[in-house]
């Protein structure tokens, strides 16, 4: 009977395996952030921040993703609900960085945070550093630099750690939108966003700003037009060198102690580079430039100047008249001076 | 030599500041070429080392400049005297000596000017060293203090018009003294002899004719 019972009764346990991570399964995002999206109720250590959250790759994938052991009851079952280990999915990534001069001193959770992390092409240079400066303090960083770097402060303000700390061979130029920060003269420039560009393209969508013609594909003439526009005056582009791929491993890249790898017309280093514009979900959005000297489609930035590289032609020109200019006086005068040499001969010269 | 006198032309504090700022400055140039273009110019090694000696050169020329400035107004207390055209000067002494320059130097003519301690400059030195020294050298000065500041001046950059703008005034103001450069030494072999008015630059003093009478009372 004990036996029969057994039988009969086998599919109850079976049927509450199956069916329970599926009624978990069908928790949605908005479920969990009901509660986690509130500082207040779950506190500082458990608060997500859903604008964040919502824009990262994980959150496409559901909580219930890497939160597996969560149920239905939580948080009345006292359980707390178990934590996928990023290498359960990301596994190629420790081989690499089991070998970086990192993996001894911090974890992946101590530089991305998994409900805010996001790929290269989603960030810009900017937010890319909070990274690194989370422990690499900023000030000590720059004394650091200024050991070889001239201007290490203003090197390790326009660049990305990782133009020069990457195990990335290749690299190309990322191009940004920064506008003044108010109508004063002394105004400093930020980051554009999203909003900002909108209300300037008006109906059409901010990259036409740039692309003209709407092929999603910005031409070097596109470029410079946009810094001829006097409706543009107070927006202005930004280049920053980054990696082509993300790596683990911060490698210097010895070659970046030349000076000439960046300071240098044309060098193979700065031919390639993208736009990268903000979205309104908040990450950016890349679109690819046409090859070429991008650097020099920007000479119409006043604020951009990089030393060897993005100098002007006519200011050469002009500049060489002006030495030359110098030296009519000596060769015409000198050659007058020899002809009539005769006149001053009884003075003794 | 009967006829000629020594007078006490330049002082050693003047000395020493032409000729750290002539080094100064023919570094600055050479390098600032090599810093403009690292591709076709080499020669002071690599662009690292190149920007080191360029700074180091511009802050050279700073001090020395510093030394002028100083031993003029405080210790000489003569710069207006030396550096200022007076009315004569404008009036007459400009076409005066430009007439000596450009004519009758060739026809084996005397130079109207007779240095003094305190009249050292003809009236187109006078005007020339006025723009270079109060103008051109200040001005290339502190676009090159701007410049190697960027990053904690950046609003004043922005205000002045740009890195650009700044770059583009420092670049030309420097092709001027390049450019002033050449026509100086050229200028210097005008003496008595090609090497008359070298001399005093390097010892302090200056042979001079004995009508001079002025000269005597140094």
């Amino acid at each position: 009977m004990t036996r029969k019972l057994t039988k009969k009764y086998l599919w109850l346990p079976l049927l509450l395996c199956l069916s329970f991570p599926l009624g978990v399964l069908a928790m949605e995002n908005e479920d969990c952030l009901g509660c986690h999206n509130d500082r207040d109720s779950v506190g500082e250590e458990l608060f997500i921040d859903a604008q964040i959250f919502d824009h990262t790759v994980h959150a496409a994938l559901g909580c219930v993703a890497c939160h597996e052991s969560v149920t239905e009851e939580h948080p009345d079952d006292g359980l707390s609900p178990s934590k996928a280990v990023c290498l359960d999915c990301h596994s190629e990534v420790n081989d690499e960085y089991a070998g970086s001069v990192h993996a001894e001193n911090a974890s992946c959770g101590d530089c991305h945070n998994p409900h805010q992390v996001r790929g290269l092409a989603d960030v810009s240079g900017h937010d890319l550093n909070q990274q690194c400066a989370a422990c690499h303090d900023g000030a000590e960083m720059v004394q650091q630099h200024a050991v070889w770097l001239t201007q290490a402060d203003l090197h390790l303000a326009m660049l990305p750690c990782i133009s020069c700390h990457t195990a990335s061979e290749e690299n190309q130029i990322v191009l940004y939108i920064i506008q003044k920060e108010s109508d004063a003269v002394f105004g400093d420039f930020v980051l554009s966003e999203h909003a900002d560009l909108q209300q300037l393209a008006g109906e059409k969508a901010p990259q036409r700003l740039i692309d003209l013609n709407g092929d999603s594909f910005i031409s070097l003439t596109e470029l410079r037009t946009f810094h001829r526009k006097p409706a543009n005056q107070n927006l202005r582009l930004q280049a920053t060198l980054m990696p082509k791929e993300v790596t683990h491993r911060v490698d210097i890249r010895d070659n970046r102690y030349d000076c000439s790898f960046c300071h240098a017309a044309g060098p193979e280093s700065m031919q390639t580079s993208v736009l990268a514009l903000p979205t309104a979900a908040g990450s950016y959005q890349r679109f690819e430039v046409e090859r070429g000297a991008v650097l020099d489609a920007l000479y119409g930035t006043p604020d951009f100047y990089m030393m060897g590289t993005t100098r002007s032609a006519s200011l050469n020109i002009l500049g060489l008249l002006i030495i030359i200019g110098g030296t009519l006086m000596p060769l015409g005068h000198g050659a007058l001076r020899f002809l009539t040499r005769k006149n001053r001969s009884q003075k003794g010269e | 030599m009967a006829d000629k006198k020594q007078i006490y032309l330049q002082p050693k504090p003047v000395r020493i500041w032409h000729w750290l700022n002539a080094l100064g400055i023919v570094t600055l140039c050479v390098s600032g070429a090599q810093i403009r273009f690292p591709e076709y110019i080499s020669l002071l090694g690599d662009y690292r080392a190149v920007i080191k000696l360029h700074n180091t050169a511009g802050f050279v020329v700073a001090i020395s400049f510093s030394i002028w400035f100083f031993y003029y107004t405080l210790v000489a207390r003569n710069m207006g005297k030396i550096y200022l055209p007076s009315r004569d000067d404008l009036e007459n002494g400009l076409l005066r000596q430009a007439k000596f320059y450009f004519l009758t130097y060739f026809l084996g003519w005397d130079n109207p000017h007779h240095p003094t301690p305190e009249d050292k400059f003809n009236p187109l030195q006078k005007s020339a060293y006025l723009a270079i020294m109060f103008v051109l050298v200040p001005l290339v000065s502190l676009t090159g203090i701007l410049l190697t500041n960027v990053a904690p001046l950046r609003s004043l950059i922005v205000m002045i018009g740009g890195l650009k703008i700044l770059v583009g005034l420092h670049f030309l103001l420097a092709c001027s003294l390049c450019a002033f450069l050449f026509t100086h030494v050229y200028l210097a072999t005008l003496g008595s002899s090609p090497l008359a008015h070298f001399k005093p630059m390097w010892t302090g003093w200056e042979e001079v004719e004995e009508h001079d009478e002025a000269a005597a009372s140094h």
